[in-house]
């Protein structure tokens, strides 16, 4: 009865997902297999969550679950009414032969992580709570969860991504269960593999960079084993995947006339906020990016309008929190010019702790000191709007996520520190990746027969290209 | 190379068990009262306590396992409204003196020495006790 009641939540999912991203590509670009698969998943979480949350205002039970059934449903079908026909395919080298099945098993293990593990503390405690809370209220969280006082640290002011995509398995598994919310994380996972194999491709245009990059990901711990890891249902590697697909698009749309990538890039980043209350940084980031490309490549104004989905999202949440009176997390001092004179002098013990995280072999194994020497790599290809804007969007949340702990109200900021830089840090771990791929593709392509625009990496020459993996055939 | 040893020790450091609904509480619960499937045993013990009276819960300052275990209680506590009280030491006598009876369902006290004047409750294992003020009608 649970294979069957998963089975319904993760097909509509995807059927949203996927009739969401046809939606946005309409008809004008081709996506290999294992993106449509990726953005489908997370268009279809984002989708069927806001849904919930949306809906709810006027319905609840099982006309709840009809409507936004009936809403991804039908988005599935207009998917499939305008999908494109798949790429050809040509025939793989030897070794993106030998990474596929690597690949496989990485996510086989994930999985089984995931089920022999428990919940992690957050994961319960901050996440599963609201769609164990939900489901018992008929998909709607009650209003007094929000001003509980004691619940507060379970922190109602948390949005509801995660936690309303549990709460939708549990609308068809028929019960709350923790062990079925965990299936979402692997997911993820996949997600998070499928884009930094096709959107090292597209960047290197070398499509064994793509799987070995993808196969690497699961080699760093914080990923895989750590506190917070992808299997953990914590929010922060969902967190990561999505602004892995914001940051991803954004460098494949600084080219020239790829309007397609500069949509899916609005898609992912208007989702970031409503993930995790820290992607409202990874959102300002990024839309930083954004309007330096649209400047850079000189891009419609209208494109700005880019940014209105993701800012109708911050200010729903916030006035929704607003009326339900919520509380406010406690984790912070006010946040203005007299806190940041009196704590500055934490600036150097935080950049202290980040150098010794950065360093943590057993944490991050080597993945930090080949980011630092991808970044000199890429330096001297500044002159790319898609690079600077990826430098950015690595860097910039680091500094920012520092920042945050001069506001710090713990009694000891170093402890809030200790307990939080790695799984902030991992936040950003996928577009890393994406940097060192950048470093490894530096050199111009031996082959250039097989390249459309020798002079530069672009994402339009991966079109053509095969994806071993991402194809998955 | 470098981080397959501590990936290695992570994947085989545990065996796949069966999962339940509860699978996540029981384990911690577990792991807290040394007691298997408590937590379908506390949702019953609350669901029959009347919903308009809160849950106090009382943790003690310092104590990473008692706060998690009230923590993990108020969670299963729902759709009762809970209290978190934090004590210093491990005797609550001067925090149960001010609660009004009539006023709360149950008092819960995590890995902390019920006083000799209030009435036995349930106990589950070592950590956990909850006291039962008044009974759904």
């Amino acid at each position: 009865m649970n294979a069957i009641g998963l089975f319904g939540a993760f097909a509509t999912l995807f059927a949203a997902g996927y009739g969401l991203l046809v939606l946005l590509i309409h008809r004008s670009a081709r996506l290999s297999l294992a993106e449509q698969i990726a953005f489908s998943w997370l268009f279809g979480t984002g989708a069927v969550s806001l849904l919930l949350w949306a809906f709810g205002f006027f319905a609840d039970g099982l006309l709840l679950q009809g409507l936004v059934s009936f809403v991804c449903i039908s988005l599935g079908m207009v998917g499939w009414n305008l999908k494109k026909p798949s790429q050809t395919r040509s025939k793989a080298r030897w070794f993106e032969v030998v990474l596929t099945p690597v690949i496989a098993i990485e996510i086989a293990i994930v999985f089984y992580l995931s089920f022999v593990h428990t919940l992690g503390w957050d994961g319960l405690l901050n996440w599963e709570i609201k769609a164990r809370y939900a489901f018992a209220n008929g998909g709607v969280l009650p209003a007094a969860y929000f001003s509980d006082t004691g619940r507060a640290f379970s922190h109602p002011e948390y949005p509801l991504a995660i936690p309303f995509t549990e709460l939708w398995l549990y609308l068809w598994l028929g019960e709350p269960n923790q062990f079925c919310a965990k299936t979402i994380f692997p997911a993820f996972y996949v997600a998070g593999t499928f884009l930094v194999a096709a959107f090292t491709a597209r960047l290197s245009r070398r499509t064994w960079l793509g799987l070995l990059m993808a196969a690497l990901l699961f080699f760093v711990p914080q990923i895989t084993v750590e506190v917070g890891c992808a299997s953990a249902g914590y929010a922060d590697f969902p967190l990561s995947v999505f602004y892995l697909a914001a940051a991803g698009c954004l460098f494949c749309a600084s080219e020239r006339g790829n309007d397609v990538f500069f949509r899916l890039y609005a898609a992912c980043l208007a989702l970031l906020p409503w993930v995790k209350r820290d992607g409202l940084i990874l959102w300002i980031v990024a839309a930083a990016c954004g309007v330096f490309v649209i400047l850079w490549r000189r891009k419609s104004p209208l494109s700005l309008v880019a940014f209105l989905p993701g800012i109708v999202i911050i200010c729903a949440w916030r006035l929704y929190l607003n009326a339900m009176h919520a509380l406010q997390a406690v984790d912070f001092l006010p946040f203005n010019l007299e806190t940041f004179r009196t704590h500055v002098d934490r600036a150097t013990p935080l950049l202290s702790a980040l150098l010794a995280e950065f360093c943590n072999l057993p944490t991050w194994s080597l993945f930090w000191f080949i980011v630092a020497v991808a970044f000199l790599y890429a330096l001297p290809r500044m002159r790319d709007p898609g690079v600077v804007a990826l430098l950015l969007a690595l860097i910039a949340p680091i500094v920012l996520y520092l920042s945050l702990y001069l506001f710090s109200s713990w009694p000891n900021y170093l402890d809030h520190v200790g307990l939080s830089i790695s799984r902030l840090l991992m936040q950003v771990t996928p577009v890393g990746f994406l940097l060192i791929a950048l470093a490894i593709s530096r050199r111009p392509e031996r082959r250039p027969q097989r390249v459309q625009m020798p002079n530069r990496a672009t994402c339009a020459i991966a079109r053509s290209e095969r994806t071993a993996v991402v194809e998955l055939a | 190379m470098v981080s397959i040893p501590k990936i290695y020790s992570g994947v085989t450091e545990y065996r796949l068990r069966p999962g339940g609904a509860l699978h996540t509480t029981d384990s911690y619960l577990k792991f807290a009262t040394g007691r298997e499937g408590v937590s379908k045993n506390l949702i019953s013990m609350f669901d029959s306590m009347p919903m308009s009276k809160p849950i106090v819960i009382f943790i003690r300052r310092g104590d990473a396992f008692s706060s998690g275990l009230g923590m993990t209680t108020a969670y299963l506590a729902s759709p009762h409204a809970v209290r978190l009280c934090e004590i210093d030491g491990t005797h609550p006598d001067n925090e149960l003196y001010r609660i009004n009876p009539d006023k709360v369902a149950a008092v819960v006290l995590c890995r902390l020495n019920r006083p000799s004047w209030l009435p036995a409750g349930k106990v589950f294992g070592p950590g956990l006790e909850i006291v039962s003020i008044g009974e759904k009608g």
